[in-house]
């Protein structure tokens, strides 16, 4: 049995901690898997998180436990870890266009029209982090969705609320996190 | 989160749901009541939507490949579809496959290539083989075509290509043997042939009838597009044909769980035509209203030359964005399609239907419009129920009828935003939202979603009703009126707006319930055909109530009968009309009934003298001889029965009528002997044909509710007239 098996497992009889056992699993996989495709891929390409996600759900649960259940915990912990590899890799290339280096790239140097895909992820990432504190229900939506590639159902399903209120936090969510990116660029 | 913020983001939220810009504007005044904080803080995250949306479509594009999607799904295929034989090389035309001869390719599909073939035994023939062209499990695909062989076979249609056989390639590919058709795709036939809308129409109805045909054998066919439908020309008409049923079933492999992906990253299946329950994939069984919907994008693409939602972007979004679409967006209706169009395509669209711009407009726009969303509708439950259904409704468009599909009322639109709000205003924040903006809003919202509801219930109620009269239309149409009576049985309240396919309906299982003299049943029938036979032919109308009339009498609830006559009498009042007269006297009359009915009958008199003689018949004199007596004038009811026997085509239901007035007329004048002789004419009569068997009769010689009739006043004269002798013939 594996180790993410035994976790998911774990988690199945109520030990929370197991939780954040998971996420360095998923993290590894999700980082294996994403620099196959990196490897294998054309300069520029980057990742679908929901193909990702998929796989190493595929791969690292294998024929084992399929539950829904299980399902939803994974894929919490794996929206958080490809989330860290998106913005790890978004960093890395924006920084490569302000001219190299590994430092961050500061806000206010970011023009918001001119801003590029990956400045856009940078941009919604530092967004969620104030809107943790605000509004955790909604960021957590934001988490799974934007970076997880979670469809609405699953986010309902993962988060335990409907699928109506997902899609009206979603909605003003994006509203929110435009508004504090946009009073800040 | 602040109760402040509640309210700004479900009140944001709402107005999101309403784009019409004045509609929004409205509600903001209702919603915010004069609360200029939250209107201006509402305002604001309204005005950041639009920008917000592309912003984070623009981060997307950093996170959303759809290449990688395609190659994750590639990786997930199962083994089986990693040996991808090899194709078919042209050496091998000429060669053998069992028992067929290839000749030459003739197309190549996203699924396969065709070929054309000869076969050899047992008969010589050329026919065209589908060769698989997806790496899949040869013999599963095999067993699936085996499984539905015979439903496959028993499909005998005229516009259905006959798909024969089924094997495997030397190198284990799956083909599929058809009946072959040389024709041309019914979008491609229709623009070359420049089809004007009606001629589209006409020869889409035929497509329908094909399904239809398909579906009655329980075959669904699953793959409903363009290149499945050939149109050929056969003595100068054109023909459609639909081909390759069965084959969908066959070959649609579930890869993996959810997935519809195939090792290509294609879609099995055609998304552009592909229901949302197909799409989905969530377990839902397809059934044959998955057809339907594809039949609408099909019409819809007759229509205006576009698919309701572009294949191209359905293929570039993704799986997920694709089923979303498919389950979730609702399509432009075909007017507007048209109108959003460029000016060249739409010079162009218009010129292929032989017609311009403004009049395809206003062609589609209405009645057009509804029948496609009617049958685009992503709940299966809220479609045409049957290929039949729609083909009706697009025939009552091309004569001119009311049809069936009908716009959304605003209401509808209304309730389905409060559905979709509904926990924001209930669960969530109704009560900070009531303490804070008074009785209002919450009032407001209140009384609309209890008056949404009321009206959706309704609305459900009458859309399932809808439904099952098609349904027992359709088995009237087959003979099956056991079916269509236990159809119309589920019905619960039959549509107010008269429809010709209600009144057909109960017509036929009202008779059919009557001729096994199941008068409950039956009455009812009639009384609910009554209410919707307004569109009908009034010779028509006169038999339905004639008919009815007497099956309330033999049911034997003399209520039901004065409630029909009073009806009878208000619908008719004083035209003249002998048949009503008749059917207006069958019982005995109480005075004011005599009195309401007089100047109909005097009217009805008139008539029949002002009646050349060739028109004069046994059926005009007749109801005058028994209005006569129902007024207590016996000498003027043996008069006119006498005058009915005078006449020289006599008709013997008509006969048994007249010998049982004048048996009563006659008993009343005291002159018995007479009276039982009449009576036992009439008996004999009657006995003779309830022993031989009622049919449903015709026109001018008398219809079965005229031996009904006349059964019963034979019975009321068999319990007045007292003879001493039994009459003869009964027993």
């Amino acid at each position: 049995m594996d180790d993410v098996t035994v976790v998911l497992q774990s988690i199945g009889r109520g030990e929370s901690q197991a939780s954040e056992a998971l996420f360095p699993l998923v993290y590894e996989e999700l980082r294996r898997l994403a620099a196959a495709r990196m490897a294998r891929e054309a300069a520029g390409q980057t990742l679908q998180p929901t193909a990702l996600v998929h796989e190493a759900w595929l791969q690292l649960v294998g024929a084992g436990d399929r539950t829904w259940k299980n399902r939803a915990h994974f894929f919490g912990a794996a929206a958080d870890a490809m989330r860290r590899i998106l913005i790890d890799n978004a960093r890395r290339k924006s920084a490569l266009k302000h001219g190299g280096g590994q430092q961050r790239v500061a806000m206010e140097d970011l023009e918001i029209t001119a801003a590029t895909p990956d400045e856009h992820v940078l941009l919604i990432d530092e967004a969620l982090l104030w809107l943790e504190t605000e509004d955790p229900e909604k960021a957590r939506i934001v988490s799974l969705k934007f970076f997880g590639g979670l469809t609405n159902e699953e986010v309902a399903e993962n988060m335990k609320i409907s699928l109506r209120t997902v899609n009206r936090q979603w909605v003003v969510a994006k509203i929110k996190l435009f508004r504090w990116i946009s009073e800040r660029t | 989160m602040s109760p402040e913020s509640q309210i700004e983001e479900a009140v944001c939220v709402a107005a999101l749901n309403l784009p019409d810009p004045e509609v929004r504007s409205q509600f903001l005044d209702r919603a915010c009541a004069g609360d200029t904080r939250l209107r201006a803080a509402v305002e604001a995250m309204l005005r950041a939507q639009a920008g917000a949306e592309s912003f984070f479509e623009r981060g997307r594009e950093a996170v959303n490949v759809p290449e990688l999607a395609a190659q994750a799904a590639e990786r997930l295929k199962p083994p089986a579809a990693e040996v991808e034989p090899e194709d078919l090389t042209d050496k091998q035309l000429g060669s053998r496959l069992g028992r067929y001869q290839l000749r030459q390719k003739i197309g190549e599909g996203g699924c396969g290539t065709v070929y054309l073939a000869e076969q050899e035994t047992p008969v010589r023939r050329p026919v065209a083989l589908k060769v698989i062209k997806l790496g899949m499990d040869t013999k599963s695909v095999i067993a699936r075509f085996e499984a539905e062989r015979q439903a496959l076979a028993m499909m005998d249609h005229p516009n259905i290509a006959r798909v024969l056989d089924a094997g495997a390639t030397e190198t284990g590919r799956p083909f599929f043997v058809m009946e072959l058709v040389r024709g041309m795709r019914i979008t491609e036939y229709c623009n070359e042939q420049n089809f004007d809308t009606k001629q589209r129409l006409k020869l889409f109805i035929k497509v329908c009838h094909a399904i239809l045909h398909a579906h009655q054998k329980s075959v669904i066919h699953r793959d409903i597009k363009p290149s499945n439908i050939l149109v050929t020309l056969h003595d100068g008409e054109a023909v459609p044909k639909v081909i390759d049923f069965g084959i969908a079933k066959a070959t649609a492999d579930r890869l993996t769980d959810n997935t519809l992906v195939t090792s290509a990253g294609q879609f099995v299946g055609t998304p552009a035509y592909m229901s949302p329950e197909q799409a989905d994939n969530t377990g839902l069984d397809v059934d044959t209203r998955s057809d339907i919907y594809s039949l609408g994008v099909l019409l819809y693409e007759l229509l205006t030359g576009r698919t309701p939602f572009d294949t191209k972007m359905l293929m570039e979004s993704g799986v997920d964005a694709m089923r979303r679409t498919l389950r979730e967006r609702e399509p432009q209706l075909p007017s507007t399609m048209i109108t959003s169009m460029r000016r060249t395509e739409l010079t162009l669209t218009a010129g292929q239907r032989h017609s311009e711009p403004p009049k395809l407009i206003s062609e589609l726009k209405g009645d057009l419009d509804w029948i496609v969303m009617k049958a685009l509708d992503k709940d299966r439950n809220r479609r045409y129920q049957t290929a039949n259904g729609l083909a009706m409704d697009i025939q009552r468009y091309l004569d001119n009828e009311p049809v069936m599909a009908r716009p959304p009322s605003q209401v509808y639109r209304l309730k389905k935003l409060v559905r979709r709000n509904k926990l924001t205003f209930i669960a969530g924040t109704a009560v900070t939202v009531a303490l804070l903006l008074g009785l209002g809003l919450s009032t407001w919202l209140f009384l609309r979603e209890r008056a949404a509801n009321a009206r959706e219930a309704r609305l459900r109620a009458a859309a399932e009703d809808r439904a099952k009269i098609t349904q027992a239309v359709m088995f009237v149409s087959q003979g099956k009126l056991q079916e269509a009576e236990g159809a119309l049985n589920q019905v619960k309240n039959f549509p107010p707006d008269p429809t010709l396919d209600s009144a057909s309906a109960l017509r036929s299982v009202g008779e059919w319930l009557a001729l096994q003299g199941r008068w409950q049943p039956a009455s009812e029938r009639y009384l609910a055909l009554l209410k919707v036979n307004q569109l009908d032919s009034p010779g028509q109308v006169v038999f339905d109530y004639q008919a009815c009339g007497v099956v309330l009498a033999a049911s034997g609830d003399r209520a039901d009968y004065d409630r029909f006559w009073q009806q009878a009498a208000t619908h008719f009042d004083e035209m003249p009309n002998e048949s009503i007269v008749l059917a207006g006297s069958l019982l005995p009359l109480d005075k004011t009934q005599i009195e309401r009915l007089k100047p109909m009958a005097a009217a009805t008199e008139r008539q029949i003298h002002s009646l050349a003689k060739n028109r004069q018949s046994e059926w005009t004199f007749t109801p005058m001889g028994l209005w006569q007596l129902r007024c207590g004038n016996d000498e003027g009811a043996v008069q006119w029965c006498q005058r009915a026997q005078a006449q020289g085509q006599r008709y013997p239901p008509c006969d048994a009528m007249v010998d049982a007035i004048l048996a009563m007329a006659h008993y009343h004048q005291g002159k018995t002997s007479e009276a039982c002789s009449e009576l036992a004419q009439a008996r004999e009569l009657v006995d003779a044909k309830f022993k031989s068997g009622l049919d449903r009769g015709r026109a001018g010689y008398g219809f079965w509710f005229d031996w009904v009739f006349a059964r019963q006043l034979e019975q009321e004269a068999g319990a007045l007239v007292k003879c001493e002798v039994a009459p003869p013939g009964s027993d």
